[in-house]
């Protein structure tokens, strides 16, 4: 070999050139029919909520496959809207306390917009953590990452608005979704949507709707051409976009209504010549219909469902994406998307059903996104708030601060394409993972479980105790090591892992005694000295199990 | 000092970096002595990467001030007005908001790449980054970063094994945010975040157990071994942050400002990392570049102003703390953006821009000609590439981290053409000034309909003269051979292109210029 071949290797040219190959999934979309236990049952709800616990994992596995995918896709009603908690920069003279701010409009004087962002912020944090079994809010974040935005919109109101349409469709119909998305206040604002004007188009969102959102970016083939979409296309859908704006940003004025209108006066009622690679397409004049339109015009191209698959598969299985899956998993996928006229749930339904999701090749291989990281073990080990509904508001706004220094914020993705975890080669999920997060990662779980996570007057702690109470036998500690591990990790641990666990809860000790400690304290609850000793034997398992590689993946 | 606690290797045998094959042969036994037994990992210069992220105007940043008429008619609602730029030559100006620009390159230490791109532009965002990154051309898509390469071609199997004795430092560093991707190696990724150098606590590692060979085993593999390394680097780095020192006061605001206040403190604490990579996020300025009441304020020139403040601070403190030979800045965007501006008081993705370095052992001069700019200029048109941003890699490669030119071909393009943007330091090559005639090159007609003539001249030198259209893209290539002495006659075909703006690039030697040329319907 020369060292030029050496070196083109070196250079990472093959797309998927990363690291190692592992023997193949030989397994497709056909219906599971294995064992439903534990594992199975777990890995289902890991991906399609924030993190089961005990509670929902034994509905899952009394009532089958089937029925719970039934009920992950039940249609719910609207969550009832955020409400004003804190008046840090002012009271809202527009808006009592515990009422909704969403319609209305702003003060004359004073800054409230950080007030309802964090009030946005917090029930949004509220709803991932109080969700049950549904896939209503995993598929939020997912569209959130698919059509980001950032708060360089600053008017939570179109925040609300946005995600409420993502919402609402959240596993409706993706062409829908692509046409309401394009004209939404929020979008219209954030990629400039509505300064593009006939005679001076601003391309932002045109090109953003074809490399990201619908056909995505093929190889270069050509000058201006990247298979899927050329620079042509983006400058004439560009012209097709134009006369959107929004209306009543930031606006004090209570008439005004918070909408996406068209302006024909600002409209490019000229034809616009798509290129070959939508067939020549020319779009003539539809006025304030045009943009549905061309959403159409793009949703007639294959690509798009192809391109969606790949995300949703990234989303909910395994980043790598080699021939065979690409074969056997996102090309059928993608045509039983067209097939379904691009509806989301039939086709999510199939994958989530199928002996591919459930193949041990793909169980675990996850690592964690910062918000499931932090509100998972929340989830898991019934971490409980305070009753008092500002209280709660005043945590979750804190945990979205949290998952903010985290780099993974909602309502502020940094990138247009998205969190990079989700598109970014070679390292995908592990952009998650460096010596920053880990630091994070780590510092947040000890306060979770030790100090109580903090962030003002109300804290937020871990009871161990009444944790390991709803185990099946917590006397004895391998029995209950193992359970723990096995509710919260996605594999089992070796067992020269599980005896390093204990050695943390009971070191240097025979195993009789944790059964003599833990029986001493259920027998007077209420000795405080007793309790502590367990307790803080049990915080330090608790740690140890949080900080392991292991507690990283989903 | 505590015995530090390197890795163990081997045994644990992460899976991220199991040898790869290559027609059966691994990989890491070629490459060890028989290809790069040349070179020199051990100088002690150091690389500080400057991502400007959303794509940078260079128009409005490097100002040609010999275009204004042609400026007013196609950006004169974000044009600068002429009297407010600084000079740096005749012809060639610098945006107010970035002064330290200007009294760095008086002071011989700052210096200006023109039109820096490749062909092809990509005016996606993540592409373009990507390539930037990769250092691949805009055709291919390579997985690794172009420093990432550089440090393979000496730390083979990284990061099996490392940190070690003879290699207790971490080979780069991102300050804050993600590891760039500058910095991914074959099988793993050679910088380290750091944000704060002085808060970094040891991990719990946990009882290892056995990997399986499945997707779970590969990310259980990479968790293990990135908790190892960060507590294992983050010994060294926390010794060197208590050791180090800064001299001046950085500005307090900015997000630039504290990082390179934190790459002082880690050199000046003897941190032996090759490449620190800050970054600044906003520069992608589709609307409210300038206010629409004064093109002085807007969000480019508090952009420029932060970085121009950050650069003073960090340039001052390297000078008090004696680094200023040791220590080279580059900022560099994934592309420029359209010479005309849109209604938003903005610009839309462009092409090539200007790019710009940083340190004593720059050579304080601008490379490369003022783009011409007329009233005739489309919407679509960026500013046409000079200068092959692998060019720039390759010559840092090869003046600053000492790379032998074959390697350097190796490592990025077989058409790399050295750039002298370095001088002034002992381990420069040298880069005497020659005494060049100029190409004349001449164009005719211009506007043209069916062709033109092209014609210059030149020494004894190869000749690359390819011809662009407007949004970057290569025509073809009209010529790559040697040529004599002498002036030279070309006839370009134009009848087969679509009426509108293109560019001739000829590259001679070092010698580049660019012209454009006009096809009428």
């Amino acid at each position: 070999m020369d060292r030029n071949t050496a070196l083109a290797g070196r250079r990472g040219r093959q797309q998927h050139s990363t690291i190692n190959t592992f023997s193949a999934v030989t397994t497709d979309l056909e219906p599971y029919a294995g064992v439903w236990e534990q594992a199975q049952a777990a890995h289902l709800l890991r991906r399609t909520t924030f993190g089961p616990n005990k509670a929902t994992l034994q509905l899952a596995l009394d009532q089958g496959l089937d029925a719970t995918i039934l009920q992950l896709f039940t249609d719910l009603p609207l969550p009832e809207p955020p409400r004003y908690y804190d008046t840090e920069e002012g009271d809202d003279p527009n808006v009592l306390p515990e009422e909704s701010w969403i319609n209305m409009p702003l003060p004359e004087e004073g800054n409230v917009l950080p007030n309802r962002s964090r009030s946005l912020q917090a029930w949004t944090m509220g709803l991932l953590l109080n969700e049950e079994i549904s896939i209503r809010e995993q598929l939020c974040l997912f569209w959130h990452n698919h059509f980001a935005i950032n708060n360089s919109v600053n008017d939570p109101r179109f925040w609300y608005r946005y995600i409420t349409t993502i919402r609402g469709q959240a596993w409706g119909n993706f062409r829908q979704l692509c046409k309401d998305i394009t004209i939404d206040p929020c979008m219209l604002r954030f990629l400039n949507g509505n300064q593009n004007e006939a005679g001076s188009p601003n391309e932002n969102y045109a090109r953003e709707l074809l490399e990201l959102y619908t056909v995505g970016k093929g190889p270069f083939a050509g000058p201006g051409d990247y298979t899927t979409f050329t620079e042509q296309d983006v400058e004439a859908m560009a012209r097709v976009l134009t006369g959107w704006t929004d209306t009543a940003y930031q606006t004090t004025d209570p008439e005004e209504e918070l909408t996406a209108v068209f302006q024909p006066e600002f409209h490019d009622v000229l034809p616009k010549q798509l290129s070959a690679r939508f067939g020549g397409a020319v779009i003539a004049d539809f006025g304030e219909e045009e943009y549905a339109h061309l959403i159409d015009v793009i949703f007639a191209q294959d690509e798009v469902a192809r391109h969606i698959c790949r995300k949703l598969y990234r989303w909910f299985v395994y980043y790598k994406i080699d021939e065979m899956t690409e074969a056997q998993v996102i090309l059928p996928l993608a045509q039983m998307l067209i097939d379904n006229d691009y509806e989301i749930a039939p086709v999510l339904q199939v994958l989530l059903r199928s002996n591919h999701f459930y193949s041990i090749l793909n169980q675990g291989p996850m690592i964690k996104h910062p918000i499931q990281f932090v509100l998972g073990p929340i989830r898991q080990c019934g971490v409980a708030f305070p009753e008092e509904w500002q209280e709660q508001y005043v945590l979750w706004q804190q945990l979205h601060e949290l998952t903010d220094r985290m780099d993974m914020a909602y309502y502020d993705i940094p990138e247009v394409a998205g969190w990079k975890a989700y598109y970014q080669q070679p390292l995908f999920y592990r952009n998650w993972i460096n010596s920053i997060s880990l630091q994070q990662r780590s510092g947040y779980v000890r306060n979770l479980v030790v100090n109580g996570y903090t962030p003002g007057e109300i804290t937020l702690r871990m009871d161990p105790l009444a944790f390991i109470a709803t185990l099946e036998d917590p006397l004895e500690p391998n029995v209950m090591i193992a359970e723990i591990a096995t509710l919260l990790l996605p594999q089992p641990l070796e067992t020269s892992q599980l005896t390093a666990l204990k050695e943390i809860l009971i070191p240097g000790l025979p195993d009789f005694e944790w059964t003599l400690e833990y029986g001493n304290y259920l027998g007077s609850p209420d000795d405080e000295t007793i309790r502590q000793a367990v307790e803080s034997k049990l915080q330090d398992l608790f740690v140890g199990l949080f900080n392991m590689a292991e507690f990283h993946l989903s | 000092m505590k015995r530090r606690n390197f890795l163990q290797t081997a045994a644990a045998g992460t899976a991220a970096s199991l040898p790869f094959f290559l027609n059966g042969m691994p990989l890491q036994t070629m490459a060890k002595s028989a290809l790069f037994s040349n070179v020199n990992p051990d100088n002690d210069k150091v690389l500080v990467l400057i991502q400007l992220i959303g794509g940078n105007d260079g128009l409005n940043t490097i100002i040609p001030l010999d275009q204004y008429v042609g400026l007013a008619q196609v950006r004169g609602n974000i044009m600068i007005p002429e009297q407010n730029v600084l000079s740096l030559t005749d012809t060639v100006g610098v945006h107010p908001g970035l002064s330290v620009l200007r009294s760095l390159y008086e002071e011989g230490k700052a210096g200006v790449v023109q039109a820096v791109g490749y062909p092809n532009q990509n005016r996606s965002h993540f592409r373009s980054m990507d390539i930037w990154n990769s250092g691949s051309g805009a055709e291919e898509t390579w997985s690794t970063g172009w420093l990432g390469r550089y440090l393979d071609s000496y730390f083979d199997g990284y990061p099996e094994g490392y940190p070690n004795e003879e290699r207790p430092h971490p080979f780069a560093i991102t300050m804050g945010g993600n590891v760039s991707e500058t910095c991914q190696g074959w099988a793993a990724n050679y910088s380290l975040t750091v944000f704060d150098p002085f808060s970094l606590n040891p991990l719990l590692e946990g009882e290892g157990g056995a990997l399986p060979d499945t997707p779970y085993g590969d990310e259980l593999a990479f968790l293990r071994h990135s908790i190892a390394q960060t507590n294992a680097y983050g010994e060294v780095i926390t010794e060197a942050a208590n050791l180090g020192a800064n001299t001046v006061v950085y500005p307090e605001t900015s997000r630039l400002a504290r990082q390179l206040k934190n790459v002082a403190l880690l050199i000046s604490g003897g941190i032996q990392t090759k490449v620190f990579v800050v970054s600044m996020g906003g520069f992608d300025t589709h609307a409210n570049q300038v206010l629409e009441d004064g093109p002085l304020g807007g969000d480019h020139a508090q952009l420029l102003k932060a970085v121009s403040q950050a650069m003073t601070s960090f340039q001052l403190d390297l000078a008090n703390l004696g680094l200023e030979d040791r220590v080279l800045s580059m900022t560099f965007s994934e592309f420029g953006r359209r010479i005309r501006s849109n209604a938003s008081f903005g610009t839309d993705h462009g092409t090539a821009a200007p790019l710009m370095l940083f340190g004593a052992c720059v050579n304080p001069q601008v490379l490369g000609e003022n783009p011409e700019i007329d009233g005739q200029i489309g919407n679509s048109e960026g500013i046409p590439m000079q200068y092959d941003f692998r060019d720039v890699y390759g010559s840092i490669l090869l003046d600053w981290f000492e790379v032998e030119e074959s390697q350097v071909r190796n490592l990025l393009y077989d058409d790399f053409t050295y750039l002298p943007i370095l001088n002034n330091c002992e381990s420069v090559v040298s880069t005497e000034e020659q005494d060049v005639p100029g190409l004349n090159v001449e164009t005719f007609p211009n506007p043209c309909q069916a062709g033109f003539t092209l014609s210059f001249q030149c020494q004894r030198a190869h000749v690359r003269i390819t011809l662009f259209d407007a949004v970057g893209a290569v025509v073809r290539q009209l010529a790559a051979r040697t040529l004599p002495p002498g002036r030279h006659r070309m006839e370009v075909d134009m009848s087969k292109q679509p009426a509108g703006a293109y560019f001739v690039r000829l590259q001679i030697g070092q010698q580049i210029q660019t012209k454009r040329v006009v096809k009428l319907g």
